[in-house]
């Protein structure tokens, strides 16, 4: 009989692909937002498509660098040193792109100041994560409480 | 030894036990008769040794062997995970992954990890990971819904 609690092949896939899906897209939003407000303190209000698309194929493939090439760090588990080098290198991709694609007319300041933008990002989502998980662990430690006691007494 | 076995029609349920010389094994028959209720075997080396479902802290599957946990020993059990889940038919122990069973009484503290993972820290101080598959079937045991 095949056993349903065994994790297949095809779920250890898609449960990467998730992982990678739902980050490209946080990271992506985060890089949209700093690009937007760079062009309207410009006076430009229009955002161009092909940047668009070059942020989101960056953050895709800043995704799959971190999963399958560097470790699959997590900056929403931990932030050790290898998380910390993690974040560095990928800082540094997005900011080489940004600039070889022109996303902030090439200049220095703008890009250096996505890349301490970036940084403050994956702090706060470790931060944001660390909270959920602390919150969690109370939590379940409440309801473990519970259960020990009455099956304790039973 | 000879071995007299009779059923009864009527009365009380009886064994009569008659030795010559209290030896190991006629020790161990008595035992089990006296604690027939809650108690299990298990081997550490050459000792055949009885234990009771409290004091297992977890049970490990290693090579179809599968060892039991308690606070001082480790004892290697007859039969498989799946066959102990089933005889003690007790909530307070928890498939938690494919080769583990906790005792739930006997975990110290939860964590909570991401990919909605947990690690339980049993009373022993060892560290046990709840997988993804199993965690939320965890939380509903210990919310009292599991079905």
């Amino acid at each position: 009989m095949k056993d349903k609690k065994k994790i297949t092949i095809w779920e250890r896939y898609l449960t990467k692909e998730i992982g990678i899906e739902f980050k490209a897209c946080l990271y992506f939003f985060a890089i949209l937002f700093f690009y937007c407000v760079y062009r309207m303190t410009g006076g430009i209000f229009e955002a161009s498509m092909l940047h668009m698309g070059e942020m989101i194929l960056t953050c895709y493939a800043i995704g799959y660098i971190q999963v399958y090439l560097l470790w699959n760090f997590d900056e929403a588990e931990r932030m050790g040193i290898k998380e910390c080098l993690g974040i560095l290198l990928c800082t540094c991709i997005y900011c080489l792109v940004s600039f070889i694609g022109n996303w902030f007319d090439r200049k220095l300041i703008p890009t250096l100041l996505l890349a301490v933008y970036l940084i403050v990002c994956y702090i706060c989502v470790f931060v944001i994560y660390r909270s959920k998980r602390r919150i969690d662990d109370k939590k379940l430690n409440e309801d473990l409480r519970l259960f020990q006691t009455k099956h304790k007494k039973e | 030894m000879k071995i007299d076995v009779k059923q009864i029609r009527e009365g009380e349920d009886s064994v009569t036990v008659r030795y010559r010389q209290l030896t190991p094994f006629i020790n161990r028959i008595l035992a089990v008769l006296k604690d027939s209720g809650g108690k299990l075997w298990g081997k550490s080396g050459d000792q055949s040794l009885s234990f009771g479902y409290e004091d297992i802290l977890y049970l490990e599957s290693v090579d179809d062997k599968v060892f039991v946990y308690t606070d001082e020993q480790v004892l290697k059990i007859e039969g498989s995970l799946n066959s102990f889940m089933l005889e003690a038919d007790n909530e307070i122990f928890f498939r938690c992954s494919k080769s583990m069973v906790i005792n739930v009484n006997r975990v110290s503290s939860l964590r909570s990890l991401s990919s909605n993972r947990i690690d339980a820290v049993m009373e022993g101080g060892e560290h046990i990971i709840i997988s993804r598959r199993y965690a939320s079937e965890f939380r509903k045991l210990l919310r009292g819904e599991r079905e």
